[in-house]
């Protein structure tokens, strides 16, 4: 119980500096004169019209420069060329065989149900009619994947051998994690030219950080002893980098590679925006007809795909530490002999015979049904009769008392007022460098003359995250007191993850109106998985001991929940706010595509006018941002840490 | 044409152009033709034809879905050859820097379709309260109250979509005095969702769009009465006034005319009405593909393509 007071007294210590904080804004408001308003304008240093002069330089001379001609277009077209062999070759083969082959694949290493479930799987791309779209973004997943661990491992090794390099590389894989891709989406395409090529760029770009940090992570975490070993036994360090170092490092690698697929997926629709074609097109031409249901196909496509391939390398996993447990090595060998002698032999059939599409008479769709659930929920849950309840009164109380409130404050207070909060609240968060960190951050934000922008967003952000805690938090509670729940829970979260949010775009704008709540409601349900899983996680972790004495002592269910197992799993369920906020701002884009003004709007802004510069400062501004939060939270879920985990 | 077949025809093609090449022909070095699908469906079917006009000429073509901002670099480039529905009133920045500044896109005539961009209400607005229909309305905040939102407060609320529209929407509500509030919606999806949410409820919505467009089928829209539009009311510089009409135009690689003359000819030719594309837009709604569309126009209205095609 010792650890349990210290931890109250821990509450009681950021209470005061929060006190402080109010204290030393109240009077600052007080003493600063009137005419401090937003950031002036007149500071606006901003780099974008450099970025852009640079493209308009490299967009004239490109065809007579030497690194274009003898290294960005043959580099082009080698992948291009790889790409499109890649295609061919998937679809030459019949889709029976893709099928069945792929069941066979998963029913080895995850047994006759799992088996099924794959074949199943593979079933639903080509019997919606989304075979080719499947294929293709496939193909660009599996090469930019490979792409990524090919540069991505190397690099981990580097920044796991030196310091310097990984201090280096920190804010620079947070920025590619949180730059917005639409802001690189024209330079990519400049370098890149067109279609599979800039797609495949932009994907890598987004997807590479976890293969590096896990990389990273993995080799480093790889126990002294056995590099002593190793050295004691006179290994030269390529040696120990092989046979001890990498061989350890691999579970933590392939995790990485595991998010590194997913993070892939997860910007297959924004890559159809400069022609990678596949699925992610089929999402934009459902859109640009409206037509939900059909968007809802190809994004629970992707969904499937993200799906089939977590598992799939999560079983590499377990073959990987696993070897042939099971089976000696001959009977492991002819399962895949007659397998895939099965398989050559069908394919072959099937193209003696000619019969290698899917039969159109056998396609389905489940498009309507959805489709007639959006006009529904437009005409009946909008509003109910004349009564304030509905997502229309709802969204207009949230812009009345919410968001429009908190913005006009933040972006027209006196500047310095809100920079200092923000220093304050860091230090709090994690002492005196993240002050000096968020106070240089936000006034490079105002310097690059995105102070206003900023600001709507981090309002956004703010209601956002404060909606998917309120939510989030109690469905946390509930799955971790009844195991169904936890497990119904799952499949959904999975898919509110995986989905691409194009596919809400329209009925969020047409239930809470074109404006800054769409945004926010697309948002919450991207973005709420985190705090659900790891709010359960946290409470099922909480020591069993620990609740049991307090049972003897005769609490209360509510008293056990507030007093011992949220405190106890604060850290965790910190962890998973942490993570919210970041998905929050993933979304800040496509908050702007539905209304949702800000830094998102400007991002989209300029894409939409070539306007690379203006594209690169609001993405900045969001990277900026999304730095400063992270390590907020980061810090704040620190404070909360158990002292023996923390080392204090 | 399905992925597997159009690799075998490319092998077959390949082959091919083996033998036409010591023959010696006038297709040029460029055989694939690289189109650019912008995401509407005008955009669509003036691809369907021209493809279908070039395959008939021995050419390759590929079409790829790409934004129509994004579109300018890859043509500059020449990893796309052509866009055959440019409304130059989004565009001015583009065409300053690819086309006038030398960046490698040259402007290939106008489509001969003609676009009218312009504020438009549902006609429901105007049944009820014509004063809400027309400028003057609006300069009382209580008519401009109609369009109100809780994010525009005591302003009416207009609603632009995608930021690439370049608009004179500021200019036109401030020089009018207009009680307006310029909202972006973000996307032309998200503003056609918005019509699609208002209407059904009969809600007043004031907002931008444009002819021809497939929402005029699904939504009985009414424009909304600005002053009409004249060459010194946009020379002025304080915009108060409607919109001019859009001449839509075509923008080519400037390699294209010596790598694939007859291509470059072909496209610089094609143009038709706006009826033409009315009605393949029809036919789609009317659920024919794309392809089938042009068809459909191609069957009907020979003289007019084949006068494209170099004899």
């Amino acid at each position: 119980m010792t650890s349990l007071t210290a931890r109250s007294a821990g509450w009681r210590r950021p209470l005061a500096y929060l006190g402080g904080a109010v204290l030393l804004l109240g009077g600052l408001i007080v003493l600063l004169p009137d005419r401090i308003g937003a950031f002036p304008p007149e500071w606006d240093i901003g780099f974008g019209p450099a970025v852009n002069e640079v493209q308009q330089w490299w967009i004239s001379n490109r065809r007579d420069l030497g690194v274009y001609l003898y290294f960005f277009d043959p580099l082009s077209d080698a992948i291009d060329w790889l790409l499109r062999a890649f295609e061919n070759l998937l679809m030459a083969i019949p889709w029976y065989v893709h099928v069945a082959g792929v069941g066979v694949v998963f029913g080895r290493w995850l047994g006759r149900a799992g088996g099924l479930a794959a074949g199943a799987g593979m079933l639903y791309f080509v019997a919606l009619g989304l075979w080719e779209q499947s294929v293709q973004t496939f193909s660009l997943m599996t090469v930019a994947v490979a792409l990524a661990v090919a540069i991505g491992v190397p690099v981990g090794i580097w920044a796991a051998r030196n310091d310097w390099v990984y201090r280096g590389l920190r804010p620079v894989l947070d920025s590619m994690q949180t730059l917005p891709a639409f802001v690189y989406l024209i330079p990519v395409l400049l370098f890149f030219g067109v279609a599979r090529v800039p797609s495949l760029i932009a994907t890598v770009i987004y997807a590479l950080p976890p293969v590096i940090r896990l990389t990273n992570l993995g080799i480093r975490q790889v126990p002294t002893e056995s590099l002593e070993a190793g050295v004691m036994f006179g290994s030269t360090s390529g040696q120990l980098l092989r046979k001890v170092q990498l061989p350890q490092a691999v579970p933590s690698i392939l995790a990485g590679v595991n998010q590194t697929i997913m993070m892939a997926l997860s910007i297959v629709v924004i890559a159809a925006m400069i022609g990678a074609g596949g699925l992610g097109q089929e999402v934009l031409l459902a859109l640009r007809h409206q037509e939900v249901g059909r968007a809802v196909e190809a994004g629970m496509a992707i969904v499937l795909m993200a799906v089939m391939l977590d598992r799939f390398s999560h079983s590499l996993v377990g073959q990987g530490r696993m070897g042939g447990a099971h089976h000696t090595e001959g009977l492991r060998y002819r399962y895949w002999w007659v397998a895939g002698g099965v398989l050559a032999a069908l394919a072959i059939a099937g193209w003696t015979i000619g019969w290698t599409d899917y039969p159109t008479a056998l396609q389905f769709s489940y498009a309507a049904p959805i489709d007639g659930a959006v006009d529904w929920a437009r005409d009946n849950l909008y509003q109910l009769g004349n009564l304030p309840v509905g997502t229309g009164p709802f969204s207009d109380f949230l812009t009345t008392y919410g968001t429009r409130p908190m913005r006009l404050y933040l972006s027209e207070e006196a500047w310095p007022v809100v920079v200092l909060f923000f220093g304050f609240v860091a230090w709090w968060a994690s002492g005196k460098k993240l002050l000096l960190g968020s106070v240089v951050g936000t006034v490079v934000i105002g310097l690059l003359g995105m102070w206003t922008l900023t600001m709507d967003t981090l309002s956004q952000t703010v209601v956002a995250v404060l909606m998917a805690i309120v939510i989030g938090l109690p469905l946390g509670v509930a799955a971790s007191r009844r195991d169904w729940l936890e497990r119904g829970m799952r499949p959904v979260l999975d898919t509110l993850q995986t989905i691409p949010s194009f596919c809400f775009l329209v009925p969020v704008v047409i239930l809470f109106n074109v404006g800054r709540i769409p945004g926010i409601i697309a948002s919450v349900l991207y973005a709420i998985p985190p705090v659900i899983r790891l709010t359960n996680l946290g409470i099922r972790s909480v020591d069993s001991e620990i609740v049991e004495a307090s049972e003897s002592f005769g609490v209360t269910r509510r008293q056990k929940l507030w007093k011992i197992q949220l405190p106890l799993a604060m850290p965790t369920v910190l962890a998973g706010i942490n993570q919210t906020v970041m998905l929050v701002l993933a979304m800040v884009v496509i908050a702007g595509l539905v209304g949702g003004a800000g830094l998102g709007l400007e991002a989209v802004k300029g894409l939409a006018r070539s306007d690379t510069g203006l594209g690169f400062e609001a993405g900045a501004s969001i990277v900026i941002l999304a730095m400063i939060l992270d390590r907020i939270t980061q810090g704040w879920a620190a404070r909360f840490q158990p002292p023996s985990s923390e080392g204090e | 044409m399905s992925k597997r077949s159009a690799f075998k025809a490319s092998l077959l093609l390949a082959a091919f152009s083996l033998v036409l090449a010591a023959c010696g022909d006038d297709l040029g070095d460029v055989e694939t033709i690289k189109l650019a699908v912008n995401p509407w469906d005008g955009s669509a079917v003036n691809i369907a034809v021209a493809a279908a006009v070039l395959e008939g000429e021995g050419y390759t073509v590929e079409r790829v879905e790409i934004d129509e901002n994004a579109q300018w670099a890859a043509i500059a480039a020449g990893d796309l050859h052509a866009s055959l529905e440019v409304w130059p009133s989004g565009h001015a920045d583009n065409v300053a820097s690819y086309i006038d500044g030398g960046g490698g896109v040259v402007n290939g005539g106008e489509l001969g379709a003609v676009g009218k961009i312009g504020w438009w209400i549902p006609t429901y607005v105007v049944d009820q309260n014509p004063a809400a229909g027309t400028w003057q309305g609006l300069q009382d905040p209580a008519t401009a109250q109609v369009y109100a939102t809780a994010e525009t407060g005591d302003k009416g609320q207009f609603l632009i979509g995608d930021p690439s529209w370049v608009s004179y929407e500021q200019d036109i509500i401030d020089n009018l005095g207009l009680h307006l509030e310029v909202a972006y919606a973000g996307s032309e999806e998200a503003l056609l969702a918005a019509m699609d949410s208002a209407t059904s409820r009969g809600d007043p919505l004031l907002f931008y769009w444009w002819t021809p467009h497939s929402a005029f089928s699904k939504f009985d829209l009414t424009a909304f009465e600005l002053p009409a539009y004249s060459d010194e009311c946009y020379a002025s510089g304080a915009v108060d006034c409607d919109y001019p009409d859009d001449v839509l135009f075509k923008i080519m690689w400037d390699g294209l005319e010596e790598g694939a003359p007859t291509a470059f000819t072909i496209l610089s030719n094609f143009s038709y009405t706006n009826e033409d594309q009315i009605f393949m837009l029809g036919q789609l709604d009317a659920g024919l593909s794309v392809d089938e569309a042009a068809a459909a126009w191609m069957d009907a209205n020979e003289s007019v393509w084949q006068a494209w095609i170099p004899g």
